[in-house]
């Protein structure tokens, strides 16, 4: 039931044919008595069916084939293809990035420092100077693989290269990044030098696998073993060394 | 499960038309209905509410048509700003403000809103329940909009009032 005088709601259910046959009623005896009303709300009448008549041929236009439901559904699936790829894309490329960047760190830091490169630093440094200083000598005490055990416990032996020709003519202690190092030198009787080098792993304790690399002239051959990493350096081309690296 | 295709095949032709009485450009009027039903058939999935199909899809069109309206805004906005003139093809111009002539025309120069409020009632006869939940206002909002809206298009069909003087009455 609509009460008097109309609200909004029940003028426009009136012009849009919305009210009840009993309500309609009321309204039409109501608007009888309120001509300026009934006017306006014919006129809205009038308007609304002018626009059902005016936009009607706009229900008529050519069909649109990009629009029919089964293209609208192919767009849609392309589109999650597409995303699907651009994701994928987007993951491969963030994996290659950091896959490639820790392997460039590790290429980095392997040039940055390669193996041993201690070892070989000390044989430029002493090994070629047959005046070196030395904290051990043949003259002082024959003992070699002692004074080495007082200060590495559980080093391995000293290589014996003597069938080479080389034999032990000095030691020397020193300091390095990764801790205390020995350094012996052996020298054959033309004089070449041959050093024997071991250190702890260092704080990492990167142990390393037997290897060989080349540094300049000189040849560097390490590998670790009782918590020590040991390096044997000489020249690099030179037969007699060769043969006594094939003693050890 | 493409059962639904039929009855939106069926809603083209209405959805092209509220369409164009939004954008008042067929063209662009057709990348509105495309752009809609991509959105109603990606969330087709348990999202529909339960009602009628046609007044689903007239609420998806009109808020994508506000979506794209408040986006171009803000681009000539943007423009307005570099380039220092503003340019809004359907700011009254002094030919706009000549009294319209027809229904239609008048109906041409209302708001967006009350386009869609007239065509959605008057046109296509959707309940002010459904036409509530298209413009996201209470339905007593709805019933005032209406009688304005009626009200403006009548007196501009029939002459007795401007363009400008209609920014008034809103």
């Amino acid at each position: 039931m609509i009460t008097l005088p109309p609200s909004e709601r029940d003028l426009n259910a009136y012009v849009d044919g919305q009210l009840n046959e009993a309500d309609r009623a009321t309204m039409d005896t109501y608007l009888a008595a309120n001509p300026a009303l009934l006017q306006r709300l014919q006129g809205w009448q009038q308007d609304a069916h002018s626009l059902r008549a005016g936009l009607s041929g706009e229900l008529h236009r050519m069909p649109n084939p990009q629009l029919d439901p089964s293209a609208i559904r192919r767009r849609i699936a392309q589109q999650r293809t597409r995303r699907i790829a651009t994701a994928a894309a987007l993951l491969v490329a963030v994996s290659l990035g950091g896959a490639g960047g820790w392997q460039a760190r590790n290429m980095s830091i392997g040039h940055a420092n390669p193996p041993m490169a201690d070892a070989v630093q000390a044989y430029r440094l002493f090994a070629g100077n047959a005046e070196m200083a030395s904290d051990w000598s043949a003259t002082k005490t024959r003992d070699l693989q002692g004074w080495l055990d007082t200060h590495f416990a559980r080093a391995n032996r000293l290589p014996d290269l003597a069938s080479a020709g080389f034999k032990p003519v000095s030691g020397r202690l020193t300091t390095t990044e990764q801790g205390p190092a020995a350094m012996v030198v052996y020298r054959d009787e033309q004089g070449r030098a041959l050093s024997f080098y071991i250190r702890p792993p260092g704080e990492l304790n990167k142990l390393l696998p037997r290897g060989s690399r080349r540094d300049g002239d000189l040849q560097a051959d390490y590998w670790s073993g009782g918590g020590y990493n040991y390096a044997v350096v000489g020249p690099a081309d030179d037969p007699a060394a060769q043969a006594a690296r094939r003693a050890f | 499960m493409h059962d639904v295709d039929d009855p939106l095949r069926e809603l083209l032709p209405r959805l092209r038309r509220f369409a164009v009485s939004l954008t008042r450009d067929p063209s662009s009027a057709d990348d509105l209905v495309q752009s809609s039903l991509e959105k109603a058939l990606s969330s087709w999935s348990g999202k529909r509410p339960e009602g009628d199909l046609r007044a689903w899809l007239f609420s998806i069109l009109y808020r994508q048509f506000l979506d794209a309206h408040r986006r171009s805004r803000r681009y000539s906005r943007m423009l307005e700003l570099f380039t220092g003139n503003s340019h809004d093809p359907h700011t009254p111009s002094a030919e706009r403000t000549i009294v319209a002539q027809t229904t239609l025309q008048a109906f041409e120069s209302l708001s967006a809103e009350q386009r869609a409020l007239l065509l959605a009632v008057s046109v296509e006869g959707l309940s002010y329940k459904e036409v509530a939940l298209m413009l996201d206002v209470p339905i007593g909002t709805v019933m005032s909009r209406l009688s304005r809206a009626r009200q403006a298009l009548r007196l501009l069909s029939e002459g007795e009032i401007t363009t400008p003087a209609l920014r008034i009455l809103k």
